[in-house]
């Protein structure tokens, strides 16, 4: 069987190798790639197409391998493997706060912190930080929660996506 | 046509504020449509506010209660009519009536006096029309049953968004359908606040005194802005959609008081708007401050309200309409009038 897959790259060298090396290692074919340097997604990244065949238990092999490896892998078949979520913290927040913060999240599988803003205010106590992540689908709820956690123990208001 | 055959429902107006004194102009407003396309006339038979009542066993006239009320501020002063002093649970053992209509202030304390109002009409057999929202936030069950065993019906599509219709949409129009959950923007004041603070980048407390200047927000606007308004409505709809028995004291409620500029600018860049969403499901029963994209159904400005119902057959189903305002309210009153008389 063939599967379609689109992973977000960094853009530098050796990182296309990274990708390609264990595909090969673990028996996939590399059928095609497409890779175009001067597509940019927001986060600066290069969306490569990479086409492998193989049968079931080695693509399935292969996609867990890439994942472990830090590799993002956007779509499937098609499929949007990744969402986007966004929350904002209203609070005291002091930087220790946002990197505690983003440690706990960074710790639940599946889900990485990709974007991080603080504005501090003026009294402290209204400072406002967005954090964006990147989180296997269907994670949603269990990030949300997670974050409503962490809201409650240090005092912030949280407020979520619908 | 003309239906030769003329039946008279007979209602008592219980509360004669915005609402009571909308729901009176609509039906003088419609009172020819209603002989035309239903065979109904609607008798106001009683009408009271804190002064006493105006009352009359053969209908008192719409436009002389309008213009005793926007003259004298008394209902006691109605020509001819006019009692002084008398209560509403006093009137509902005095009068002959079909329905009532129950729009007394919205009390989350205790429901009452409408609670009373409501059950006592229940007993006697009479059918409920209301958009209080106090005594179904507390009540629910209790209500919920006197209807059972009394045989009576008892409406409240007013008392959730005004007049966008949800209650009755997701009863009768989606019969069949399950719904899963219902999420929505429910209270007009904090949709105002927010959107202008997404809009202007202003201060919560410039924001709400703006409103206050306005009229949209009350002297008191604390039921609004820490979300108990909200709250109520989300109960109802628990109860009522979601099959669900529960009580304001059950909901998860944060207000927008906290909500900065800043957290404001920070969602705009990331393309999201922060506005009060109250939420029922099986197991969530919360309002707080969301993130909402913009350009989506729920990136709504001003008062307006909006609701989505998520169901098994037809998946979503998203209805936008004015959360208040006194003829808006009172046509949910009137669609519940007519719903019972299609009923009866
Ligand atoms: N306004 C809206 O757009 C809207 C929308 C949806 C739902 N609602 C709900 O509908 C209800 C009515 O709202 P509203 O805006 O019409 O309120 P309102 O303008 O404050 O009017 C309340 C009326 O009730 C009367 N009243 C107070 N206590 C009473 C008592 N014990 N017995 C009899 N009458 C009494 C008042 O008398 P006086 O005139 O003598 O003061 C007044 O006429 C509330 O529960 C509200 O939450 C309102």
């Amino acid at each position: 069987m063939r599967v379609n897959l689109v992973l977000e790259l960094l853009d530098v060298p050796g990182q296309l190798l990274d990708v390609l090396r264990p595909m090969g290692r673990l028996g996939a074919n590399i059928v095609a790639v497409i890779h175009q340097r001067d597509v940019k997604t927001d986060e600066g990244k290069v969306p490569v197409q990479i086409t492998i065949e193989g049968d079931e238990e080695t693509l399935n092999r292969v996609i867990d391998v890439l994942e472990e490896n830090g590799i993002q892998i956007m779509e499937v078949d098609g499929v949007l493997r990744r969402e986007k979520i966004t929350t904002i913290l209203v609070g005291n927040i002091v930087d220790q706060d946002l990197k505690d913060t983003v440690n706990l999240l960074n710790q639940l599988p599946g889900v990485r912190v990709a974007d991080l803003d603080l504005k501090m205010s003026d009294p402290p106590e209204r400072s406002a930080s967005k954090i964006v992540m990147e989180a296997r689908e269907g994670l949603k709820q269990e990030v949300f929660k997670k974050v409503n956690e962490i809201g409650d123990l240090k005092g912030f208001l949280v407020i979520n996506e619908i | 046509m003309r239906f030769n055959l003329v039946i008279l429902m007979k209602i008592v107006i219980l509360g004669f504020g915005a609402v009571g004194q909308g729901v009176t102009r609509v039906i003088s407003l419609k009172r020819e449509y209603l002989l035309d396309k239903y065979g109904l006339q609607l008798d106001i038979v009683a009408a009271v506010d804190r002064s006493g009542a105006a009352l009359s066993e053969n209908g008192l006239e719409p436009e002389t209660l309008l213009e005793t009320k926007a003259e004298t501020g008394k209902l006691s002063q109605y020509p001819e009519y006019g009692v002084e002093g008398v209560s509403g649970l006093e009137l509902l053992d005095e009068v002959e009536y079909d329905c009532l209509v129950e729009v007394t202030p919205t009390n989350i304390e205790d429901g009452e006096p409408a609670l009373s109002h409501m059950q006592k009409a229940m007993e006697k057999g009479k059918d409920v029309v209301t958009s209080n929202k106090g005594p179904l936030a507390l009540s629910f069950t209790k209500l919920a049953e006197t209807a059972q065993k009394t045989g009576t019906n008892f409406k409240y599509e007013a008392s959730v968004g005004g007049a966008m219709p949800i209650i009755n949409l997701a009863h009768d129009t989606l019969a069949g359908s399950d719904v899963e959950s219902v999420y929505g923007i429910l209270n007009g004041t904090t949709n105002y606040i927010l959107s202008r603070m997404a809009k202007e980048g202003s201060s919560y407390e410039q924001t709400l005194n703006e409103a206050r200047e306005l009229g949209i927000a009350e002297t008191d606007p604390s039921q609004d802005v820490d979300g108990w308004d909200a709250a109520c409505k989300i109960v109802i709809l628990a109860n009522s959609v979601l099959n669900r028995e529960c009580a304001l004291e059950d909901v998860k409620v944060e207000g927008i008081s906290k909500i900065t500029p800043e957290a404001m600018a920070l969602a705009k860049k990331e393309g999201y708007l922060i506005k009060l969403i109250g939420e029922a499901s099986q197991d969530v029963l919360e309002v707080s401050p969301r993130l909402v994209k913009e350009g989506s159904p729920f990136a709504v400005e001003g008062t307006l309200n909006v609701a989505t119902l998520k169901t098994d057959l037809a998946e979503d189903v998203t209805v936008v309409g004015k959360g208040a305002g006194s003829i808006e309210t009172a046509s949910a009153i009137l669609s519940d009038l007519l719903n019972i008389w299609n009923s009866g």
